[in-house]
């Protein structure tokens, strides 16, 4: 771990006060009109289903890992997708 | 593989596999349930405190990158970088606020906002198609180190056979 361990704990810290400073700001964001209004439409996810989907109990831990698959995976391939196609254009001029 | 923390590029593949593990797990509370996603997500902390060591030298000059004559890649790159640490950020900071289980069990008590769930589960969506588009701009380079992996691992099965098949 010697690339780890390399001035780790100044950068650590440099990293740590920087995400603290970035954080504060972004709570702050609750004081805004945005999440006043927010607050008073009101917001719920997925609390009032009841009893929950009914699907084999397995397919409850694999779903939530396919949905993230989906999610990551295909614009990542447009993105790839993109990327190549850029690229063929930009050789062709 | 036992040779990888030799390696700068070795070490951050193996800690990115692991940050990219823990980062789907930390994103499945469905499957892990809310309690444990709480958890998980504070020791996500540290693969994701390790990927930003391990590229400390890229974050130094980053900034740099946006006002200099670099490819249109390398700048989309770079600010796509920083949209997806403040995505992280906004994502991690608005979990903390509507903790039902890990700020409990540490006795602290906050009221939960509708704005900051609301938050959450827009943050935590969103990340996962930047984290694509991130991938995918850093493609080669995996394509690449997973080879070499899968080189050295191969080339120490055998070196292993042959010392077994000597004795």
């Amino acid at each position: 771990m010697k690339y780890l361990q390399y001035h780790w704990k100044p950068r650590l810290v440099s990293v740590l006060l920087v995400s603290v400073a970035v954080s504060l700001l972004l709570v702050a964001l609750d004081q805004t009109s945005w999440a006043q209004q927010i607050n008073l439409q009101g917001y719920s996810h997925g609390e009032n289903e009841g009893a929950g989907p009914n699907i084999p109990s397995v397919l409850m831990y694999i779903l939530p890992f396919l949905k993230e698959i989906v999610l990551i995976g295909i614009p990542m391939l447009i993105t790839l997708l993109f990327v190549k196609l850029f690229g063929k254009f930009k050789h062709k001029n | 593989m036992s040779d990888w923390k030799q390696n700068l590029q070795k070490t951050r593949y193996v800690m990115d596999v692991l940050l990219l593990i823990s980062f789907m797990l930390v994103s499945a509370p469905q499957a892990t349930g809310v309690p444990l996603h709480e958890w998980i997500s504070l020791f996500f902390i540290v693969p994701f405190a390790i990927h930003l060591l391990l590229h400390w030298n890229w974050i130094k000059g980053s900034f740099k990158l946006l006002f200099s004559k670099v490819s249109a890649k390398a700048r989309f790159n770079a600010i796509w970088n920083y949209l997806l640490y403040l995505m992280m950020l906004l994502a991690t900071v608005s979990g903390f606020l509507v903790s039902v289980a890990l700020l409990p069990d540490l006795k602290i008590n906050i009221e939960i906002q509708d704005f900051w769930s609301k938050i959450h589960h827009d943050s935590a969506t969103l990340i996962m198609p930047m984290l694509g588009i991130h991938l995918a701009l850093h493609w080669n380079w995996i394509i690449k180190l997973t080879h070499r992996m899968r080189a050295k691992s191969k080339a120490n099965a055998s070196s292993i056979a042959k010392k077994q098949a000597n004795i």
